[in-house]
């Protein structure tokens, strides 16, 4: 069952090309959308299912013979899951629209769904190798979609993405080289315990810097982030969303947590490491973005600054702060890919980027204003949109493990977040209306659909915020938190 | 039970014509009118079936907490229901023609039977709590009353807004005090002694400040000669004439008797003394030297204060007894003669002294009823103002330092009958300005009601046991050392005794203080009062009050506008320069730092990741 998440969007991946030279835009656009729409209804009735049931795994068989391919689906796989086809659904119908003028949908559509299958089978994925196969699958398809402008900016960013991507992958392939022959597994549970058994600190202690290096790289932390503010940008807006809003948190943030809280073990030095490089996210991404004029770069930046907040969270190792962590992985998809769609929006239809450009807009285009106001509040923290709630639960997580320093840095961070979004608010949509974009006219229909979904999502999640939680975090959060032994008693053992 | 009831009708039937009269159409002018006057008549026989009711008892379980919505009738308070009512019928039957073309009349009426509904619950409450909220509801029916006004309106508006605001916040403050000490939020409550006592001081002082504030009292009387001149004159009748003096010295007479005892010659008392009497002297000073007529009625309204709070903080028997007949009187002469202002007004359009004169045989009705209500209000015997103004200055003579209290009523004696004589002459009598040449008298709706105040002043004067035995003696049943002295008429009745005769003298003197002005400055009354405005001492005294220093309304704003400028540019600007410069600079350099750090060469981003990476590896082995 859990196949269906990566095998349907594959399929249709491999037979939109075929459907592009049949049609070059009615049926791959309503196929995908409706690969996404069922992936997102599906991962959230079904999966919803599966947890009431306790750990749902399955394992691959080939005409009976077993294939030693095993996924499984617990609540932070569940999360991941539910975020992905949520941003990628609204994506998808963003993409309706917005890709007309790029042409070859189909091809689009293709990478963008293999893209999509790379990250599901990444969180379901039960075994280091297979993370790693996922991983590249995804990143593969990633380098193709930054690429698609073939623009100068967009191969030199693509290929700049892909050298430094290519380095990382190389680490974590060394990461687990190691590990495999220290345990001589890879699996998560056996991974655990072999690790347990070994008893190799320093060897692990490296094993686990190559990780964060590896995966660091894919999440865009500080210092390995260099690529994003290249890549995002370059990539159409639907793609920046989709890179980050799930694909980082997924390759990059998702693969860390699993590892490092499931299979190490969350230790002093991690966990040290982890919160401070969480907290040089923070402000690195925010400092930078403060003074940026191509506004899905400020956005770019602004990520790496978020993805601080998740890690520093992680980092606390208190069921609170790993519950905001999550908690700010969900809400930063919805809110970053409602800006990074919006800034498509924005240049679509004025065709600039460029902030000092732009002005009074809001006139012209309403709903994007007010769609971009409320991820714009959403992100620096503002009650009662979500971006608040797993802001508060991070900082008090904070303050409960008595990291007081950090907790005034968080706040004073999200007040520079707040800053810079402000700087798009009333550069763009505020101000005195441009003579030039007088004629400007509100984004067509599918792209508005996807924006104001996600606005909803922000109002929603903001103000249903404990239905959330239960529903979600807190199973996340309890296969997180029991750490280690949740692998002793579930998967395998 | 049905009187019960009845408590609870008094208070939601002028609600429900408040309502009714709101929801009538303005065009339909006449059918608001007669809404209006059922309204006011109903309330008017409710009063007088209430006074006849004198006790009855409703509790109603409210917040819970030991809030409940009770209330008592009891005399004191029928009393006001009763005068009340009387004054809503005849400011309603006033206003017909008064407001007739007036805008915002429609609001106006709402205002007037809201107010009336307030009141009645507020005298009425039988739980500190219930009382609060009725006295602060009438905050804002004050305010919408004031607001219909002229222009400027809401100005003054606002300003006594604020200070009766900052009254009543002093009175929640000791009314908070007092739920400390007795622990309890329902009336009655052991009375406290707040001589021995520091915190029930304090308590008493704030609670008086609410009560006075109220009523008028300097410092906090400076919105009232501004509602004056901004406000319609129907409003200051009713407002400030009456509810206000009615309602104030109702909660001083509560505090005085029921929550805290005030004993004769207690610094708490000679402290009330002394602020009556310098409310006295400051006010009628200021009174003598103004030069519109509802200026000057406001400015003796204060004064009159003085009289009642003298009276009342001497702790005496016929101290507190002349007081509050004091203010019954007051509200009949005083709105008679707001009332005479406003028919004047009314026809001639203008207030001020220098443009009247000679309307003594346009406007006779007016001019008698006026004679008669000023006269009363100077005191002059028979009429119902002398025997309150005696009972007053015999209640101070019995405290220590009575003299020097005496005296301050008696120069308030002298310029009473001074101004009163100025304003006469101004309007009545003296040369005719030719643009009131056509002037007429007004119309029977406004003459009416200032000639039943004028009736009441001769009446409640002539036959002054009335008002004494009826209204004001049974108040002070039940209270210990009170009850003895229910014969004090004996002597004040009598005019020949050596304090009625001091005052007389007094009056007599100020007709000479008028006539040496009147003489010295081209015998024109307006111009009467220059010789007191320029006196050497006096003429800096008034320089400095007429540039509003003594209103701590204005001082209090320019005390807030410093303190401001001192937050501004102490804390405001030295918090900006920290954010603009320190860490907004900060941001920007480190940016620029970082921005060019991110040169776009992919050996560099290689560098800095295998660079993060070794860094790691490092710390993780050091730290495990």
């Amino acid at each position: 069952m859990l196949f269906i998440f990566i095998v349907l969007p594959l399929v249709v991946a491999g037979l939109m090309p075929l459907i592009g030279k049949l049609s070059k835009k009615v049926i791959p656009d309503l196929l995908t959308n409706l690969t996404t729409f069922f992936l997102l209804a599906y991962s959230v009735i079904v999966g919803k299912q599966i947890i009431f049931s306790g750990v749902y795994t399955t394992k691959f068989s080939w005409f009976g013979e077993p294939m030693n391919i095993s996924l499984s689906l617990d609540g932070f796989s569940l999360l991941m899951l539910v975020t992905i086809s949520v941003v990628s659904f609204c994506v998808t119908l963003f993409s309706i629209d917005y890709m007309e003028h790029y042409g070859h949908k189909a091809n689009y559509y293709s990478l963008l769904l293999i893209m999509i299958a790379g990250m599901n089978g990444l969180v379901l994925s039960t075994d280091l190798f297979t993370i790693y196969v996922f991983l590249e699958v995804a990143a593969i398809a990633s380098y193709g979609l930054v690429a698609y402008g073939i623009g100068h900016n967009e191969l030199e960013a693509s290929f700049k993405y892909l050298m430094l991507s290519a380095v990382a992958s190389g680490f974590v392939v060394l990461g687990i080289s190691i590990i495999f022959a220290c345990t001589g597994s890879l699996t998560f549970s056996e991974v655990a315990i072999g690790i347990h058994l070994v008893n190799a600190k320093y060897l692990i202690g490296f094993c686990a810097a190559l990780f964060l290096m590896g995966f660091g790289l894919k999440a865009a932390l500080v210092p390995f982030h260099a690529w994003l503010p290249d890549a995002h940008p370059s990539a159409p807006a639907p793609i920046s969303a989709m890179l980050s809003g799930v694909l980082i948190k997924v390759s990059g943030a998702y693969a860390i947590i699993r590892i490092f809280l499931n299979v190490f073990g969350l230790s002093y030095p991690l966990s040290t490491v982890l919160m401070y490089l969480g907290l040089i996210s923070i402000f690195v991404g925010a400092i930078i973005a403060v003074g940026q004029n191509d506004m899905k770069r400020m956005l770019a930046y602004s990520s790496i600054s978020q993805i601080g907040y998740v890690f520093i969270g992680i980092g606390t190792g208190s069921p609170l702060g790993i519950m905001g962590g999550l908690f700010h992985i969900l809400n930063h998809a919805v809110f970053k890919s409602l800006l990074f769609l919006n800034s498509g929006s924005i240049e679509r239809s004025t065709g600039t980027r460029e902030l000092d450009k732009m002005g009074g807009l809001a006139k012209q285009m309403p709903l994007t204003a007010t769609t971009n106001a409320i991820g714009s509040l959403s992100v620096a923290g503002v009650p009662p949109f979500n971006g608040f709630w797993s802001k508060l639960l991070i900082i008090i997580a904070l303050v409960q493990t008595q990291h007081y320093a950090f907790a005034v840095l968080a706040v004073l961070g999200s007040v520079i977040t707040l800053w810079y979004y402000l700087i798009i608010q009333r550069n763009a949509f505020f101000g005195k209306p441009e003579e030039i974009w007088r004629n400007v006219r509100e984004a067509p229909f599918w792209m508005s659909c996807a924006t104001v979904i996600l606005a909803l999502l922000c109002i929603l999640i903001g103000v249903a915020f404990p239905f959330v939680i239960k529903t979600f975090l807190i199973p996340a959060t309890n296969i997180l938190a029991s750490g280690v032994s949740y692998l002793y008693n579930f998967l395998g053992y | 039970m049905a009187n019960s009831t009845t408590l609870l009708i008094s208070i939601l039937l002028p609600v429900a014509f408040a309502v009714i009269v709101f929801l009538t159409p303005s065009k339909l002018r006449l059918l608001r009118d007669a809404f209006s006057f059922i309204g006011a008549s109903i309330v008017l026989c409710l009063g007088f079936y209430l006074f006849g009711v004198k006790n009855a008892e409703l509790n109603i379980p409210w917040l819970g907490m030991d809030i409940n919505f009770d209330l008592r009738l009891y005399h004191f308070n029928s009393l006001i229901i009763m005068a009340v009512s009387v004054f809503l019928f005849l400011i309603t039957i006033y206003s017909f023609v008064k407001m007739k073309e007036h805008s915002r009349a429609r609001e106006y009426y709402t205002y007037l039977f809201l107010t009336t509904a307030f009141v009645n619950g507020a005298v009425l409450a039988n739980n500190f709590v219930l009382m609060v909220f009725f006295w602060e509801s009438l905050l804002v029916t004050l305010y919408g009353l004031i607001v219909i006004g002229n222009k400027e309106a809401y100005k003054t508006a606002l300003k006594s807004f604020i200070l009766v605001g900052l009254c009543d916040f002093c009175m929640i403050l000791g009314i908070g005090i007092l739920w400390y000490l007795t622990g309890s939020l329902n009336l009655p409550i052991s009375p406290l002694e707040p001589d021995t006592n520091g915190l029930a001081a304090l308590s008493c002082v704030l609670m008086l400040i609410g009560a006075l504030g109220k009523a008028g009292v300097m410092p906090f009387h400076t919105w009232i000669p501004d509602a004056a001149i901004d406000a319609p004159v129907t409003v200051m009748v009713f407002i400030t004439a009456v509810l206000d003096k009615i309602l104030g010295i109702y909660l001083f007479v509560r505090i005085s008797l029921d929550f805290f005892v005030i004993t004769m010659n207690s610094p708490l008392s000679m402290f009330l003394m002394i602020l009556g009497a310098l409310t006295i002297v400051f006010a009628i000073f200021m009174t003598f030297v103004q030069n519109n007529f509802k200026k000057m009625l406001a400015y003796q309204g204060v004064s009159e204060v003085g009289y009642m709070i003298l009276g009342i903080g001497s702790a005496t028997p016929i101290g507190i007894a002349g007081g509050v007949l004091y203010m019954l009187n007051q509200t009949i002469f005083k709105s008679g003669l707001f009332l005479s202002a406003g028919s004047i007004e009314h026809r001639t359009g203008t207030m001020d002294f220098d443009k009247l004169g000679g309307l003594r045989n346009k406007m006779p009705l007016t001019m008698i009823c006026f004679v008669i209500c000023a006269v009363a209000c100077c005191g002059l015997w028979p009429f119902n103002g002398f025997v309150s103004e005696e009972m007053v200055l015999h209640g101070a003579m019995e405290t220590s330092g009575g003299i020097i209290f005496m005296i301050a009523g008696w120069v308030g004696v002298i310029f009473m009958g001074a101004s009163m004589i100025k304003a006469g002459n101004s309007i009545f009598w003296g040369k005719e300005n030719k643009e009131l040449s056509k002037v007429k008298e007004s119309e029977l709706l406004i003459t009416l009601p200032i000639v039943v105040l004028a009736l009441l002043c001769i009446v409640f004067g002539i036959y002054n046991y009335f008002p004494i035995v009826t209204f004001v003696e049974p108040i002070f049943f039940g209270y210990a050392g009170f009850f003895e002295h229910s014969g004090f008429t004996a002597h004040t009745l009598n005019f020949f005794n050596p304090v009625a005769i001091t005052s007389f003298i007094c009056l007599l003197l100020g007709v000479v203080v008028y006539r040496y002005g009147w003489a010295k400055n081209n015998k024109s009354a307006a111009l009467s009062s220059e010789a007191v405005r320029n006196f050497p001492v006096l003429k800096n005294i008034y320089n400095l009050a007429e540039a509003k220093i003594f209103d701590i309304y204005d001082q209090g704003l320019k005390f807030l506008k410093a303190l401001g400028y001192i937050l501004y540019y102490g804390v405001d600007r030295v918090v900006d320069f920290m954010y603009e410069k320190i860490i907004a600079g900060t941001v920007r350099v480190v940016g620029a730092i970082l921005r060019f750090a991110h040169n776009g060469y992919y050996a560099n981003y290689l560098a800095w990741c295998i660079g993060g990476l070794i860094i790691i590896v490092a710390i993780i082995s050091l730290l495990s």
